[in-house]
């Protein structure tokens, strides 16, 4: 008889951690709109200094300082777009300049 | 829309397409590990999901602003 509820238990059990899993990530707002979204993405950036900290006391040793990293890929991507619309915007004046430039030097050297 | 609704509208958009490939991505491995002896397609799947669900909701949000939006009286 043991033999033949055992399945059904196995099933019961698997159907019962996928629906878990499921229902949590339904619960926690996970699947919903947007602002839902970021609202857990906020809660899970607070809960995890606690949750590391709590970790390294149980295990007894530190985790390095995660290193400053003084980048920002707006500042960078702005600057970026700046410069290149610039250089786009002066390059008919410099290639103008630079090919009189060239054409004086090749007859200065032809004289 | 202004630039800086709009600015914020992409961050929410960012943030959420995050949550969702995540959440999608692990919902994935569980039912690949539970139901379908360690396959890759389940997690493939929960994958897309996520990402459709991201851009569903990015869409929305992006068009908001000029769907018009009306309030229905219900009937008594």
């Amino acid at each position: 008889m043991a033999a033949k509820i055992l399945p059904v238990v196995k099933f019961a059990t698997k159907v019962t951690i996928a629906g878990g899993a499921l229902y949590v990530a339904y619960d926690s707002g996970l699947l919903g709109g947007s602002e839902q979204g970021s609202v857990a993405l906020g809660r899970a950036k607070a809960a995890i200094p606690p949750a590391v900290e709590e970790w390294m006391k149980y295990f007894g040793f530190e985790l390095p300082a995660t290193p400053k990293i003084e980048f920002s890929p707006l500042d960078a991507w702005n600057s970026g777009v700046k410069k290149s619309i610039h250089t786009l915007s002066v390059a008919p004046s410099t290639v103008s300049d630079y090919t009189k430039q060239g054409l004086q030097y090749v007859k200065n050297h032809l004289k | 829309m202004s630039e800086k609704e709009l600015g914020q509208k992409w961050d929410r958009c960012l943030a959420d397409c995050a949550i969702k490939v995540g959440t999608g991505l692990g919902l994935g491995i569980v039912f690949s590990v539970v139901f379908f002896k360690r396959r890759t397609s389940p997690i493939a799947f929960g994958t897309g999901l996520g990402l459709g669900m991201a851009y569903s909701n990015c869409q929305n949000d992006l068009r908001s602003h000029y769907v018009l939006h009306s309030n229905v009286a219900k009937e008594p």
